[in-house]
C-alpha cells in the first residue's frame, strides 16, 4: 500500500537470519544460564519492561534479553525492546515457547515503536537520536506456517496505524486535499470502495460548509467516501473525518509560533483511513463507511469572512465568527451527509477540533461527546482494552442555545476567555447528526507527542485507529446482537 | 564527592571498568589484556556493535569474564585530537554509564598525567548530585558511583596533576549548590554566611550588611533591596597567594548576587519565574572561584566581591521613575525595576577599583534575556574595555569549553542612557539591550582594565551535559580560573 516501515514478517528457524538484532523474552527469574553471569552484573532478573544488550555473545550478533516478568505489559514490552534496539536495521523477537497471545503483542508493539516518518531527505538518511533505523522486524515461532488470527490482526493494526501514521506526518504541500483523496485510492486493493467528490460535484450535494473552508485555497476540498461492505446485513457503521491538510486559520489567522504542527490537522481523518484498511485487513463481518472531509484553510481575497452566513448540507444556516473555527464546518457536512445518505447504526467522528480538550484533559486522553451514553460507554471500553483512553465530557442544552444566532440558525462558535470551546463545538456537531447514535471525539491534544514513549516513536500516534478498530470488534461483529 | 584514585596498571580481576579507545586503533596494553582474559568478548562486541572509538561513543559490556561486572568501552575520537576537552567528556560518559556500580577502575595507561587527571576531573564533574530535599528517595534510585580508580603509568605526576583539578571540582561544586539552592533557603544573609565559611580554606571574607552600606552610600544597590524583607549584603574575599605582606594590583572578579528576581514593581510574567532563583549566578561563581585559587593554593593575589540583594515588589520597593545616587555620585534614574542587576554592580565596581586599585575587573552577571537572543546558550557575552583582557579571556574560554563571544560598545549606545532629570536612566529601547546594559556598567568602572560577562543563557542547562548533568553549570568559574592560571601566576 505505502512504503511502511517496519516490514513485519512471521518467521520459523529455517528463516532466521544472521544479521538481525535478537530478542528474548525472559519470565522472571528465568535468565537462560549462559546469559546468568552478565545479568547478574547488571541486575537483571527478568523484571518487566526492562532489557539489556549483550554485544559478546559467543554465538555473535546482538542478544537483547526482555523482561516480561510479573506485570509485564507486552505491548509496552516489545516497545521497550525496539527502543533499545533503534539502531538495528533488522531484529528478530524470539517468541518460540511463548503463547501467541503473549508473543503476538510484543512483536506488535516493537513494530509500532520503531515506526519511523517517511523521509524527504537528499542522499542517505542520517543517523537521529530517537528516530528509528529498524526496516524489518521479525517475530520467530516453532509453527510459522500458520499465522493464525492474532497474528493477522497485528499485522492489519501496524499497518492500518503507520499508514494514518505516515499520512499525518506527510508535509501539507504533498499531502494536497486532492493528493490525499488519491493516496485512498491504493485501499481499493484491499476491497475497500473508494469514492471522491470534489469540484461542482460537492455544489450538487449541498455541501456548502465544506465549500466554504476550502474556497481560500488553490487546492480545492474533496469529500471521500470509503465503504467496506462486511458480510453482516445491517446498515453500516460510520466513521468521519476532519481532514483539514493545513489549517492556516484562515482570515482568523493563527499565531506563527508552531503554526507547522497544523500539517497535522488532518490527523482525524487519518485515523478513519486507518481503521478502515484494519477492518478490511482482518476480514471483518461489519459493513463499514468513513466519511472524510479534505480541504485547507488558507488566507486569500477569496477566503471566507467571519460574519459570513453559509448554508450546509443540513439547510441549516450558519453565522460564521471565527474562521480558525472550520473543522466543526467540514464535520458539520460530513456528519450531514454521511447520516442522510447512509443511515448508520452509528456514528462516531473524529477531529483535531480545540485547544480547549487539551486544556481540560492533557496529552494523555481524548475527549468524547455524544447523544447516545451507550456508544460512549463501548468506545471507553474499547480505549482501555488498545489503550488509547477517551474520557466522556458533557454537551448540554445550555450550549446549544449559546450558539443562538440573531441572523442565522446556529452560530458556529463563541470567542473569548474561558469558553468550553471543545463543548461549544459538540454542541454545534450534534445538530446536524438528527437522532443518530453519536459520538465525537476531540483528539485534538493526542494526536502526537514530541518525544518518543512507549509504543509511540516522536511525531504522529495514529490515535484512534485501533479504538475504532476495537469498537467494531466488540460491538458491530456479533450477528445475534444487532 | 566521587573519590579519586591512581593505581598502577594491572588488568582487574574484579568490579566494574572502564576501556578506552581512540578512533583506528585496537585495544591495546591492559585493555587487550583483559580481552584476553575474557576469551576475546571485548573485542567480539565491539566488532557486533560496529564500535569504531568515536567521540562521546560508548559501549558496554556485562561481566565479560567471572569477577568483572559492567565493562564499558568509552570512545576517544582519534588520538592526535585528544585535549583536556575531550578527556574530561569522556570521563563524564563513563561516570554515566558506571552511574549503577559502587566503585570502577578506569584503564587509562596509554594516557600521559595530565591527560588522565582530566578524564578524572570529567567524571567527578558529571556525578554532582543536589539531592538534599529529595526525601522519599530509595537508596537503588540513587547513583551508586562512589570512588574511581586509574590506571596510569605515572602515578606520582598523575596524583600531583589532579590535586589542583579537584580544587577546581570542590568550588565548582560549592557554585552548583549555591545556584540550585531555592531563594527561601538561600536568602542575601545565608549566602554571605556560607561564604564565611571559606575562611577555613584560607580566604579573608568581610561581609558588610545595610547600615555599613548606607554608610558607605551604596545608593543603587540598596534601592533594589529595598522592596526585600531580606537584608542586602556585600561580600568581600581576598586571596593572598602571592604571600607579599602588601598586596598590589590584585586580580578582581565582581559578581551580581540577585537571589531573586520577581522584578520588582516592573513584575516579570509568571511563566518561568522559578528560573529567578539562579539569577545570583554571577555570584555564584565568584564564590567558588575565590575557593578554587584558595583550594589550589594559586599563587596571586585576587579579590572576589560579590552584592547579594532580593529584588521584591512591596510597599517600600523602588518604583520606576525613582532617582538614586550611586556610590560613585553619579545619580541613576530608574525606568524598570526589572533591569535591577546592573545597579548593583555598579556599587560594586566602584568600590572594588576605589579600594583595591586592581590590575583588572571582570564582573559576572546573569544580566539581560537580549544576550540570549543574540547568542543562544553556545556563549556568553563579553562586554570590555581592554583588548589584551579580551584576548585572554576568549582563549581560556575555548580551553575550557566555557566559550565567550565579544560583542560591541559604542559611544552611539551610551548615548541612549541620556536621562532628562538624572546622570543617566538604567534602560534605553528595545534592541541592543545587552550592550546597553554593558555600556551603563562600564560608567561605573572609571577606565581600569575590565570585561563584563553577560551568562544569563549560560548558567543553567535543561539537559544533560557531558560534563554538567542537567542544572546549575557554574559558567564562568573554570573559564576564570583558566585565566589566572595562565597569565597571572607566578
Amino acid at each position: 500500500m505505502l512504503n511502511i516501515q517496519p516490514d513485519l514478517h512471521l518467521i520459523g528457524a529455517a528463516d532466521l537470519d544472521p544479521k538481525a538484532a535478537r530478542v528474548l523474552p525472559v519470565r522472571q527469574g528465568a535468565v537462560p544460564a549462559d546469559c546468568a553471569r552478565a545479568a547478574a552484573a547488571a541486575g537483571f532478573t527478568g523484571e518487566a519492561e526492562k532489557t539489556l544488550l549483550l554485544l559478546d555473545r559467543p554465538e555473535g550478533g546482538v542478544l537483547l534479553l526482555l523482561g516480561i516478568g510479573e506485570g509485564a505489559r507486552p505491548e509496552e514490552a516489545g516497545a521497550a525492546a525496539a527502543a533499545a534496539l533503534c539502531d538495528q536495521a533488522q531484529i528478530t523477537i524470539d517468541g518460540r515457547g511463548l503463547p501467541r497471545s503473549l508473543a503476538v503483542p510484543i512483536a506488535l508493539g516493537a513494530a509500532l515503536r520503531a515506526w519511523a516518518p517517511p523521509q524527504h531527505r537528499q542522499g542517505k538518511r542520517a543517523s537521529e537520536p530517537g528516530l528509528s533505523e529498524t526496516t524489518r522486524l521479525d517475530l520467530l515461532v516453532d509453527d510459522a506456517e500458520r499465522p493464525g488470527r492474532r497474528w493477522r490482526e497485528a499485522q492489519a493494526t501496524v499497518e492500518a496505524v503507520c499508514l494514518a501514521r505516515a499520512l499525518v506526518a506527510e508535509p501539507s504541500n504533498f499531502l494536497t486535499p486532492k493528493a490525499f483523496a488519491t493516496r485512498l485510492r491504493a485501499l481499493e486493493d484491499a476491497g475497500i470502495t473508494v469514492e471522491i467528490l470534489s469540484g461542482r460535484a460537492l455544489g450538487a450535494k449541498g455541501l456548502g460548509l465544506l465549500q466554504a473552508v476550502g474556497r481560500g485555497s488553490v487546492h480545492p476540498p474533496q469529500l471521500a467516501v470509503l465503504r467496506w461492505p462486511g458480510s453482516l446485513d445491517q446498515p453500516p457503521v460510520c466513521f468521519v473525518g476532519k481532514g483539514i491538510t493545513f489549517d492556516t486559520g484562515g482570515i482568523s489567522i493563527k499565531p506563527a509560533d508552531r503554526m507547522w504542527e497544523m500539517r497535522g490537522d488532518m490527523a482525524g481523518a487519518a485515523a478513519c483511513v486507518g481503521a478502515m484498511l484494519a477492518l478490511a485487513r482482518r476480514g471483518s463481518p461489519a459493513p463499514a463507511v468513513a466519511v472524510l472531509a479534505l480541504a485547507e484553510n488558507m488566507v486569500d481575497g477569496d477566503a471566507y469572512r467571519p460574519g459570513d452566513v453559509i448554508q450546509g448540507h443540513a439547510g441549516l444556516t450558519v453565522e460564521i465568527v471565527d474562521t480558525d473555527a472550520e473543522g466543526r464546518l467540514v464535520l458539520a457536512d460530513a456528519l450531514s451527509y454521511a447520516v442522510s445518505r447512509f443511515q448508520p447504526r452509528a456514528v462516531v467522528d473524529l477531529a483535531t477540533l480545540t485547544y480547549a480538550v487539551g486544556v481540560a484533559l492533557g496529552g494523555e486522553m481524548a475527549g468524547v461527546y455524544g447523544n447516545d451514553g451507550l456508544l460512549a460507554a463501548h468506545l471507553a471500553a474499547a480505549g482501555v482494552v488498545v489503550g488509547e483512553r477517551v474520557w466522556p465530557l458533557p454537551v448540554t442544552e445550555r450550549q446549544r442555545e449559546a450558539l443562538a444566532s440573531d441572523i442565522a440558525d446556529i452560530k458556529q462558535c463563541i470567542t473569548g476567555r474561558l469558553v468550553p470551546d471543545a463543548a461549544l463545538a459538540a454542541a454545534f456537531l450534534r445538530a446536524f447528526v438528527g437522532d443518530t447514535p453519536w459520538a465525537h471525539l476531540d483528539i485534538g491534544a493526542v494526536e502526537a507527542r514530541e518525544e518518543a514513549e512507549g509504543r509511540y516513536a516522536a511525531g504522529p500516534t495514529g490515535f484512534g485507529v485501533r479504538l475504532l478498530d476495537q469498537l467494531v470488534a466488540t460491538r458491530y461483529e456479533d450477528p445475534d446482537h444487532p | 564527592m566521587l573519590d579519586v584514585a591512581f593505581s598502577k596498571p594491572v588488568p582487574p580481576k574484579a568490579g566494574a571498568v572502564a576501556l578506552l579507545l581512540a578512533e583506528e586503533e585496537q585495544l591495546a596494553g591492559v585493555a587487550a589484556a583483559l580481552d584476553q582474559a575474557a576469551g576475546g568478548a571485548i573485542a567480539r562486541a565491539l566488532e557486533v556493535a560496529g564500535f569504531k572509538g568515536h567521540k562521546g561513543k560508548n559501549i558496554m559490556l556485562y561481566a565479560p569474564a567471572p569477577g568483572l561486572g559492567r565493562v564499558v568501552v568509552q570512545g576517544l575520537g582519534k588520538r592526535a585530537d585528544l585535549s583536556a576537552l575531550t578527556l574530561e567528556e569522556a570521563g563524564g560518559s563513563i561516570a554515566t554509564a558506571l552511574s549503577a556500580e559502587p566503585q570502577a577502575v578506569i584503564l587509562a595507561d596509554s594516557l600521559g598525567a595530565q591527560d588522565a587527571a582530566h578524564l578524572a576531573l570529567g567524571a567527578v564533574l558529571r556525578s554532582y548530585r543536589f539531592d538534599r530535599y529529595r526525601t522519599k528517595e530509595k537508596a537503588e534510585d540513587k547513583p551508586k558511583l562512589a570512588a574511581i580508580s586509574l590506571q596510569v603509568p605515572e602515578l606520582t605526576k598523575a596524583r600531583a596533576a589532579f590535586a589542583p583539578l579537584k580544587a577546581t571540582a570542590e568550588g565548582i561544586f560549592l557554585t552548583r549548590d549555591l545556584v540550585t539552592e531555592p531563594a527561601n533557603i538561600l536568602t542575601p544573609a545565608e549566602m554571605a554566611e556560607r561564604c564565611k565559611k571559606l575562611t577555613a580554606l584560607g580566604l579573608k571574607v568581610e561581609v558588610l550588611g545595610p547600615k555599613e552600606l548606607a554608610k558607605l552610600g551604596f545608593g543603587a544597590m540598596l534601592g533594589v533591596s529595598q522592596g526585600s524583607v531580606q537584608e542586602p549584603r556585600m561580600v568581600v574575599m581576598q586571596w593572598n597567594g602571592t604571600g607579599a605582606r602588601r598586596t598590589k594590583k590584585p586580580v578582581c572578579f565582581v559578581g551580581k548576587g540577585v537571589t531573586f528576581d520577581t522584578g520588582g514593581i516592573s513584575i516579570k510574567p509568571a511563566a518561568g519565574m522559578e528560573d529567578m532563583k539562579w539569577d545570583m549566578a554571577g555570584a555564584g561563581a565568584v564564590v567558588g572561584l575565590m575557593a578554587t585559587l584558595a583550594g589550589r593554593k594559586a599563587k596571586v593575589d585576587a579579590v572576589g566581591i560579590v552584592g547579594l540583594v532580593e529584588n521584591m515588589p512591596s510597599g517600600t520597593a523602588q518604583r520606576p521613575g525613582d532617582v538614586v545616587t550611586s556610590y560613585s555620585g553619579q545619580t541613576i534614574e530608574v525606568l524598570n525595576t526589572d533591569a535591577e542587576g546592573r545597579l548593583v554592580l555598579a556599587d560594586l565596581l566602584w568600590y572594588a577599583q576605589e579600594k583595591f586599585d586592581p590590575a583588572f575587573m571582570v564582573n559576572l552577571a546573569t544580566l539581560t534575556g537580549a544576550i540570549i537572543v543574540a547568542l543562544g546558550q553556545e556563549h556568553g557575552g563579553m562586554f570590555s574595555n581592554d583588548d589584551d583582557l579580551s584576548q585572554k579571556l576568549l582563549a581560556a574560554g575555548l580551553t575550557t569549553g566555557e566559550k565567550l563571544w565579544r560583542m560591541p560598545l559604542g559611544d552611539a549606545y551610551d548615548r541612549s542612557l541620556k536621562s532628562d532629570i538624572a546622570d543617566m536612566k538604567n534602560i534605553a529601547g528595545r534592541y541592543g539591550s545587552a550592550v546597553v546594559a554593558a555600556q551603563f556598567i562600564q560608567r561605573f568602572v572609571n577606565g581600569k582594565p575590565w570585561a563584563h560577562l553577560d551568562i544569563a543563557g549560560m548558567v543553567w542547562s535543561s539537559k544533560d551535559a557531558p560534563c554538567v548533568p542537567k542544572g546549575a553549570t557554574a559558567y564562568g568559574l573554570r573559564l576564570l580560573d583558566r585565566l589566572v592560571r595562565d597569565h597571572y601566576e607566578g
